[in-house]
């Protein structure tokens, strides 16, 4: 599903700050991506999610080679991939229902074929009761389990989460967790980034751990 | 049945209940008030002007064609020559002559009070030989025979025809002047609206930057991210599209009733056969309100380019 050939990538004309990525990622898995900060995990996820192009290597996502997509082909192939931010980037001014139908719009669909369909993943992910609400009233987790839902609204092959549980308290961590844990039972792979050594162990899940740009897999 | 889950200000609370979702680009994130401001005015200074190139054309037109249905025969006094008798026979040629509808000679008097206002009043100029007018009416100056008429009066001695042709080129040039500096103006209007347009969306651009970039994150193309800016700004050029043409109508309205009762009814109906009528006709209303819809999708077209090229230089 996703194979990283001789990667390297480098932001302008500084130092190389990923090189020689070699891994292959099997679809249904799910990871772990760790590394102290500053070791390239943000940058790994923008590669991933196709934000970002490698200086050298190849990358192949879902029988791809990346490099030979144009920027309509690229877009396509993003919404194959869902994305949850640390920062949760929910948009101010739309309801929770509307943040997380957000794909689901941009896909095209009628609001009248899709609004069952998030109401009940809202309520799988105990936001039910704040369909309405916006995201200035939201607390930290509901904002991340609203930012989770939208990443996962358009059943996309991939998830890739940037330090999710960075702005929520440990329990919550926990139950974050056991979500992303509950959509891999359901097929989706997952890779999720983040330092958090409590939540590393608490997870029999394999790890990918970045240290000066190279990647080390364990478990 | 509507709703009553939530409490009636739960607006005031961070929720919202709405029939359908919102727009993507929210509305106050445009420089909403300030652009369909701009607009307006910009689609009132177009109405203006090209109702003011209507008024102009259409003055034109009316003034040259009425200038254009009648000739003039003017006869000189040439000694051994009888005025009256010249004046006869130049009658009956216009009179023979295909095309004319009639033909009349100015009596001496009416003559003379042509001649009054250079002369003064009070003269008596039955001493003087004056030149005399035969005034000729044309049913239709296309099917008119000037050139027979012309060759025909060579036999009376002293007589020329004025066709007026030199006044309605003149009338023409100016009128033609007049319209393409309409037109000019114009066009210089709405490159102004173009560049304002530019850097309006540039500035929403850049304030909306995480909107695009969380689009662009799940999946968006360009093109739909390009069509949610060019909904909105669709939306504040007709707003003000339709603010400043109406103001265009109601300005042309005001000045025609304003000349009607400010300058005195004759001097009006001179002033109307001179300069027109202040009076834009529903070709020239239609005119000015179909710079609306013009006003409009040149604010929607430029924003989507804009918002294209931002895009594209972005992502």
């Amino acid at each position: 599903m996703i194979e990283f050939s001789n990667v390297g990538l480098r932001y302008g004309q500084g130092p190389e700050i990923l090189r020689d990525l070699n891994f292959r990622i099997e679809p249904g898995s799910f990871h772990f991506l760790t590394g102290p900060s500053g070791s390239g995990k943000t940058s790994l996820l923008r590669l991933l999610l196709l934000s970002l192009r490698p200086t050298r290597g190849r990358v192949t996502l879902f029988g791809k080679d990346t490099s030979a997509l144009d920027q309509d082909q690229l877009l396509q192939m993003r919404r194959h991939i869902g994305i949850v931010f640390q920062e949760f980037r929910l948009l101010d001014h739309l309801t929770t229902l509307e943040n997380v139908a957000l794909p689901l719009r941009v896909l095209g669909e009628p609001e009248s074929s899709y609004r069952a369909n998030v109401t009940e993943l809202l309520d799988w992910v105990g936001l039910g009761e704040r369909l309405d609400a916006l995201p200035a009233v939201l607390s930290g987790g509901e904002k991340q389990r609203a930012a989770i839902a939208r990443a996962v609204i358009a059943r996309p092959d991939v998830l890739l989460a940037d330090e999710p549980t960075g702005n929520v308290d440990p329990e919550l961590s926990l139950r974050l967790l056991r979500l992303f844990a509950e959509l891999n039972r359901t097929g989706t792979t997952i890779i999720l980034a983040t330092h958090e050594l409590a939540l590393l162990d608490s997870f029999p899940f394999p790890r990918m751990v970045l240290n000066n740009g190279q990647v080390e897999f364990h478990g | 049945m509507a709703d009553l889950s939530l409490p009636r200000f739960a607006i005031f609370s961070g929720f919202k209940t709405r029939d359908r979702a919102a727009p993507i680009v929210p509305e106050r994130s445009v420089a909403g008030r300030t652009l369909v401001l701009l607009i307006a005015i910009m689609t009132f200074l177009s109405g203006v002007t090209l109702g003011g190139v209507v008024l102009v054309q259409k003055s034109a037109i009316a003034w040259s064609s009425d200038v254009g249905r009648e000739v003039t025969i003017q006869i000189r006094p040439v000694e051994g020559e009888v005025m009256e008798s010249n004046l006869r026979t130049a009658v009956a040629l216009a009179q023979a002559t295909p095309g004319v509808a009639a033909a009349r000679a100015l009596t001496l008097e009416e003559s003379q009070r042509l001649l009054e206002p250079w002369l003064g009043t009070g003269l008596d100029l039955s001493a003087i030989d004056i030149p005399r007018l035969v005034v000729v009416e044309l049913a239709d100056p296309a099917e008119a025979d000037i050139a027979k008429l012309e060759r025909d009066l060579q036999a009376v001695k002293g007589a020329s025809l004025d066709t007026h042709a030199a006044w309605r080129q003149q009338l023409n040039v100016m009128a033609g002047t007049i319209v393409a500096s309409g037109l000019l103006v114009l066009a210089l209007i709405v490159i102004a609206t173009v560049l304002a347009i530019i850097f309006a969306t540039r500035g929403t651009m850049a304030s909306n930057r995480e909107i695009v970039d969380v689009l662009h994150f799940i999946g968006a193309s360009n093109s739909f991210i390009a069509g949610e800016f060019q909904g909105r700004f669709l939306t504040i050029g007709f707003r003000g599209g339709i603010f400043g043409g109406l103001a265009a109508l109601l300005f042309f309205f005001l000045i025609g009733v304003t000349a009607g009762s400010v300058v005195p009814q004759e001097a009006n109906q001179q002033l109307g056969i001179l300069f027109g009528r202040f009076a834009l006709g529903l070709d020239g209303m239609f005119g000015i309100l179909a710079v609306v819809p013009v006003i409009a999708a040149v604010t929607a077209i430029t924003s989507r380019l804009t918002v294209r090229r931002f895009l594209q230089t972005t992502s």
